[in-house]
């Protein structure tokens, strides 16, 4: 079983290992690791002045929360002086100048970046095939087919599949639709997406930014309260930021429920599904029960729109946001005779297929003849799906899905871009209402691949969340099976 | 829904698609249009569209001036530069 981030601090702190050693240690697994999991490596000298500062602190007794930590930041975030590409070829010689507000935020707690990790061009991915440096490979094998290599999931599948094979403590991933639940799923590892406008986009790649979100993936609940504690600050310098007062999300996170629970399932997510696939939920129900929770089912109205709501959305969103790709200021020009060329030729030879696809849809739905019917449409839903789940809310505490249709599939397996979509059918709903969602390993399939459940909870109640999310991890023990 | 003119689509998303790509995307685009036409379905005459999920307020700095993005910072990225300029072909005769 992998250490936690308590545990390597303590044999930080009790002089087990040293700063300089646990950072070799996982260096060097993942410079020899074939998963393709991330982008660029940082070497040692890289970080030589972080490790020893880092050491210095833990020699005088005051290590920061996440002193000598090694994560994994998902090549999406900028990072100051360090390669960002956003796995896409257009961004492929990007040095940002600036760091984002999230990964500063983990810096200045004393974490140490290992690498940048590979994921789909431009976060749009359920699979991390559509990265520019290629496919990552889940750590996990199908057993009756072990000679398979499985997709891990996305877009953060270069982070789930690190964090899944041990070549970093943590990972931070962006969820668009599902970005974080739905490879930690696949992967085997605990996801957390925050409430929207916890964590601030500033610095982030932008995909879709009424629904981009950072957040960690973690081998365990309590990782994730431990880095949410990082990065959930209001920031002037994004407009969406909350400024509500954040909690200590870690402490007292194993503590008994005080009160009763009332936890939804709703039945029309469970329709269709596969026996392992409800197994999950029935085992979850097995387990929390005793422990004073009560399970209701909820039926939502809107469900079989939400797909369709967020493939407007989304795309129209990135359609805009991509326009500033034009290779004039920055990212990789081709050349042209007149400066439209090199708009044109820079952008069509930048873009893979399915940001190319996206875009299209994007500047589709936003043209005129079309507005009104598809992207104002979409807006008008969205606001549908946010009251369905709040009608919920008003009668439980919780929502719990699986995270996602199916286990992890073989790369190559989805070829059609519909099909591929339907894989965030139990993530998206959650993301264009805004809430937060965690998702945790909760079995495995008969192929001995891992599953996920995901619990959903109110507005900017993550320290409920991650405290039923505990509770729910012990009880379903899922890295002793 | 109409049929899809994927010439001005790409027009207006400042594309340049090959010749031999343009079918699969516009049969790509034109699937996907069809999947998500259910939304038609749903009357929202009563509902106004949702632009920020948690419609909270913009918080309100100071205008205070602090140092960031210097003009070397700002055209390290650049492609091609002139001095303190980005260059590109000309525009004007």
């Amino acid at each position: 079983m992998k250490s936690s981030i308590s545990q390597i601090k303590d044999s930080l702190r009790d002089k087990k290992i040293s700063v300089e050693e646990l950072y070799d240690e996982f260096l060097i697994k993942a410079k020899s690791s074939k998963t393709n999991s991330f982008n660029l490596l940082l070497d040692k000298e890289n970080n030589i002045l972080s490790i020893k500062e880092s050491q210095k602190r833990y020699e005088n007794g005051n290590p920061l929360p996440l002193d000598g930590i090694p994560l994994g930041i998902k090549d999406l975030f900028c990072t100051k002086g360090i390669r960002t590409t956003a796995s896409s070829k257009i961004l492929s010689n990007f040095t940002p100048n600036y760091e984002s507000f999230v990964t500063q935020k983990l810096l200045d707690d004393g974490s140490i970046f290992i690498g940048k990790n590979n994921c789909d061009e431009f976060a749009m991915g359920s699979s991390n095939e559509t990265s520019f440096f290629g496919p990552v490979k889940n750590p996990w094998k199908n057993k009756n087919v072990p000679t398979d290599d499985l997709v891990p999931g996305g877009s953060s599948g270069g982070s789930a599949a690190a964090v899944a094979e041990g070549t970093c403590v943590a990972s931070m991933g962006t969820d668009t639709g599902g970005s974080i639940r739905q490879p930690a799923s696949l992967c085997g590892i605990v996801g957390l997406k925050p409430t929207f406008g916890s964590c601030s986009r500033w610095g982030i790649v932008a995909f879709a930014s009424s629904l981009d979100q950072a957040g960690p993936l973690t081998n365990s609940v309590e990782d994730a309260a431990l880095i949410l504690n990082s990065i959930n600050k209001h920031d002037f310098n994004d407009t969406t930021s909350s400024n509500h007062v954040r909690e200590d999300y870690s402490i007292g996170i194993n503590d008994k429920l005080d009160q009763k629970i009332k936890i939804g399932i709703p039945s029309d997510y469970l329709k269709d599904v596969s026996g392992d696939i409800l197994s999950q939920i029935e085992n979850t129900k097995k387990a929390l029960i005793k422990h004073n929770v009560e399970f209701v089912d909820v039926e939502f109205k809107t469900t079989e729109y939400a797909l369709s709501t967020y493939y407007i959305l989304a795309p129209a969103e990135a359609s805009s946001n991509l326009a500033r790709y034009d290779g004039i200021r920055y990212g990789v020009r081709e050349e042209g005779k007149s400066l439209d060329d090199i708009y044109l030729n820079s952008r069509t030879k930048g873009f893979g297929d399915e940001v190319t696809r996206r875009i299209l849809i994007g500047a589709y739905v936003l043209s005129a003849g079309y507005y009104d019917a598809y992207y104002r449409q979409a807006q008008k839903v969205r606001r549908l799906i946010k009251d369905d789940f709040q009608r919920i809310f008003n009668d439980v505490d919780f929502i719990l899905t699986p995270t996602t249709p199916n286990e992890a599939f073989k790369i190559g397996d989805k070829l059609d871009p519909i099909s591929m979509y339907k894989n965030d059918i139990y993530t998206v709903p959650t993301s264009l209402a805004g809430l937060p969602g965690i998702s945790i390993p909760s079995g495995l399939s008969t192929n001995g691949l891992p599953l996920g459940i995901q619990f959903i909870g109110n507005y900017f109640e993550e320290k409920k969340l991650l405290q039923i999310a505990a509770l729910a991890e012990k009880e379903l023990n899922f890295n002793e099976q | 829904m109409s049929d899809i003119d994927i010439k001005r689509i790409s027009y207006l998303a400042k594309l340049k698609l090959p010749h031999e790509k343009e079918e699969f995307y516009a049969n790509s685009l034109k699937d996907i249009i069809k999947w998500v036409d259910n939304l038609k379905m749903i009357d929202t005459s009563e509902t106004e569209p949702l632009h920020n999920v948690t419609e909270k307020t913009v918080s309100i700095r100071k205008d205070e001036i602090n140092k960031s993005n210097s003009v070397d910072d700002v055209l390290s990225n650049a492609p091609e530069r002139a001095q303190n300029f980005f260059k590109v072909p000309k525009v004007v005769e």
